[in-house]
């Protein structure tokens, strides 16, 4: 099936700054894909680039087999949600819904009830008469998704949609934008710097380092199995060891990234022995680090959270064990950009 | 920051000698509009409403007035369009040039008056060879209008960013549908502070008057310059002393009023 959005050599220069280099990118149609990176790794260029907000230095965006790389932001078939919301502050929340309707010429009560139509579908009924100022951040966002998507474009950008929200109400967000993405099966585009929105929202994942994609597949993949150190703390943590290391843990001697929830403090035989250096309560579970005995490094393992009777101890003895589908052969740092 | 009570008396005290040195002469001005006494002096013999009915039926005085408003409306008119213009060209866009640009837009506003002057006066007369009118006049005053009108719509625009012209053309605008939408709707506050700041300046502005408008063209700071001295008529200068102030602070207070209460909008 042709691509909702192909992206062919893509690069971005600022001045003498590198944003975004030979970038080659396949989205589906009907996927939820992300674009995971610490700020200034490029993402949202390509986002921007997408949305026709930025002319790329060279390569070409196509939309749905269209090559749009020449066209203005209001000639492509597909809306933003900013990360600010750019909600236009001297209209009623309505009339910010109804704003793309209006410019297209949409008929006053037409538009009034599509408008109508998508802040209900974000649970907004009955605050079509506000301004953005009297909204909260939560229905601040929700006025953005609803103006972008009352246009049914049909792919949707978000720039770090859920930067702003505390983290109840992120997590809230989440599923309501799994499910708005589900109800209305296009193409979602999701730019963020959260790692765990990313692996809990997305079919796939584009991680960005220095303007490229470092690793590219689906949440499992990528944290299961990351290409290289970069990757490997940035996406979740890791103990990253040493191919010396790696081999006195029976593994191949190549530098590994190990995911703590992998490591086993209690090994039956064949563990390497250690000490517990800190023992870090988090809630639900504990992050325990420990000394490797005659190995001069350390490992964390994640235990859940069990009951005081079976907390560990500072001091206490272990045999560590590394469960070998746990561990991620890297390859070396990726190259610089 | 706490200060102590000898400091907070003497700052108190320099503030209220500096506010009366100011404010203390405007107030003579309008005893003087309601004096008996003929000439200026000090102080006032008696009160009368005289100077005040004479100063209603000087026609000099009101065609003055008139000439003042219409080269204060023309002017501001010219700097709006320009400025704003300006404003968006600035903010929105790199080009080369764009600091020395925006350097010689505002510089007219700290130039000596006098030597705007002599500059456009020798420009219109000499360069172009044309002689001095109402036109002339009110093109100098443009130059230093346009700077309050664009500086008020730059920051203005500085301070929002591209994000609601982005949400807009995102969403289907075009760049004209976006600026009467959106730019135009935001920036109107902003547009009105510059423009009532630039008509208090046009207003009462009378160096760069005096080389720039043409014979018989007599705005009402001229006009009292012309009458001050003249006897009888020192009281009725006064009178439209005070009728310049009240016209030049009302404006002024409105604009303030209307950035401050926009920058409150914006923050939120």
């Amino acid at each position: 099936m042709e691509p909702a959005i192909r992206l062919r050599g893509l690069h971005k220069r600022f001045g003498d700054t590198v944003a975004v280099a030979d970038l080659d990118l396949d989205i589906a149609a009907g996927e939820f894909f992300s674009m995971l990176g610490p700020s200034g790794s490029g993402k949202t260029t390509v986002l921007r680039v997408i949305a026709g907000f930025e002319q790329p230095t060279a390569g070409t965006v196509e939309l749905f087999g269209k090559d749009v790389t020449a066209l203005a932001p209001f000639a492509r078939p597909v809306n933003t949600v900013f990360q600010d919301y750019a909600l236009f502050p001297h209209l009623s929340v309505i009339a910010n819904v109804e704003y793309g309707l209006r410019v297209a010429g949409v008929g006053r009560r037409e538009r009034r009830a599509q408008a109508e139509e998508a802040l209900a579908s974000v649970r907004l009924a009955g605050l079509e008469d506000r301004r953005p100022h009297e909204l909260s951040g939560g229905q601040r966002q929700r006025v953005a998704l609803a103006r972008a998507v009352v246009l049914r474009p049909q792919a949707l950008l978000l720039d770090e949609p859920l930067g702003a929200l505390d983290l109840k109400l992120r997590e809230q967000m989440q599923v309501e934008l799994k499910e708005l993405q589900r109800s209305l099966g296009i193409t979602f585009i999701f730019v963020t710097h959260d790692q765990d929105e990313a692996l809990t929202l997305s079919d796939r994942v584009a991680v960005f380092d220095a303007g490229r994609v470092v690793q590219l597949g689906t949440p499992r993949e990528v944290y299961d199995h990351p290409r290289n150190p970069f990757i490997a703390s940035f996406v979740g943590s890791s103990t990253l060891l040493e191919p010396a290391i790696a081999e006195a843990f029976g593994l191949p001697a190549v530098a590994t990234a190990v995911r703590p929830e992998r490591v086993t403090l209690d090994a039956p035989a064949g563990g390497v022995r250690g000490t517990i250096a800190e023992v870090i309560y988090t809630g639900p579970e504990h992050r325990i680090v420990v000394d490797l005995e005659g190995l001069g490094t350390r490992i964390t393992a994640l235990e859940p959270n069990m009951g005081a009777a079976h907390e560990r101890r500072r001091g206490d003895a272990v045999t560590v064990a590394i469960d070998p589908a746990g561990a991620a052969a890297l390859e070396s740092e990726a190259p610089a950009a | 920051m706490q200060l102590g009570r000898v400091a907070r008396w003497v700052l108190g005290g320099i503030t209220t000698v500096v506010l009366a040195l100011i404010y203390l002469p405007l107030g003579v001005v309008f005893l003087n509009s309601i004096s008996t006494s003929e000439s200026l002096t000090w102080p006032p013999p008696g009160f009368t409403l005289e100077w005040w009915r004479r100063a209603m039926h000087s026609e000099g005085a009101f065609e003055a007035l008139g000439m003042s408003v219409m080269v204060a409306l023309a002017a501001s008119a010219i700097a709006l369009v320009l400025g704003t213009l300006a404003a968006m060209a600035l903010s929105r866009h790199r080009f080369f040039g764009k600091e020395s640009v925006n350097l010689l837009i505002v510089l007219p506003i700290a130039l000596p008056g006098i030597v705007t002057g002599i500059a456009l006066n020798n420009a219109f007369r000499t360069l172009m060879g044309v002689q001095l009118a109402v036109w002339t006049l009110i093109i100098a005053h443009a130059t230093f209008c346009i700077v309050t009108v664009y500086n008020n719509a730059f920051a203005r625009l500085n301070a929002s960013g591209t994000r609601l012209e982005e949400a807009s053309m995102d969403l289907g605008a075009g760049l004209f549908t976006t600026f009467r939408l959106v730019t135009f709707p935001h920036l109107k506050s902003a547009l009105m502070a510059g423009g009532l700041l630039a008509f208090a300046l046009s207003f009462d502005e009378i160096i760069v008057t005096t080389f720039t408008a043409g014979t018989g063209v007599t705005t009402l700071p001229l006009w009292i310059l012309q009458n001050m001295f003249r006897p009888n008529q020192a009281p009725v200068v006064a009178v439209i002393a005070v009728i310049l102030a009240v016209v030049s602070v009302v404006p002024l207070a409105i604009a303030q009023r209307l950035t401050a209460k926009d920058a409150e909008a914006v923050s939120r």
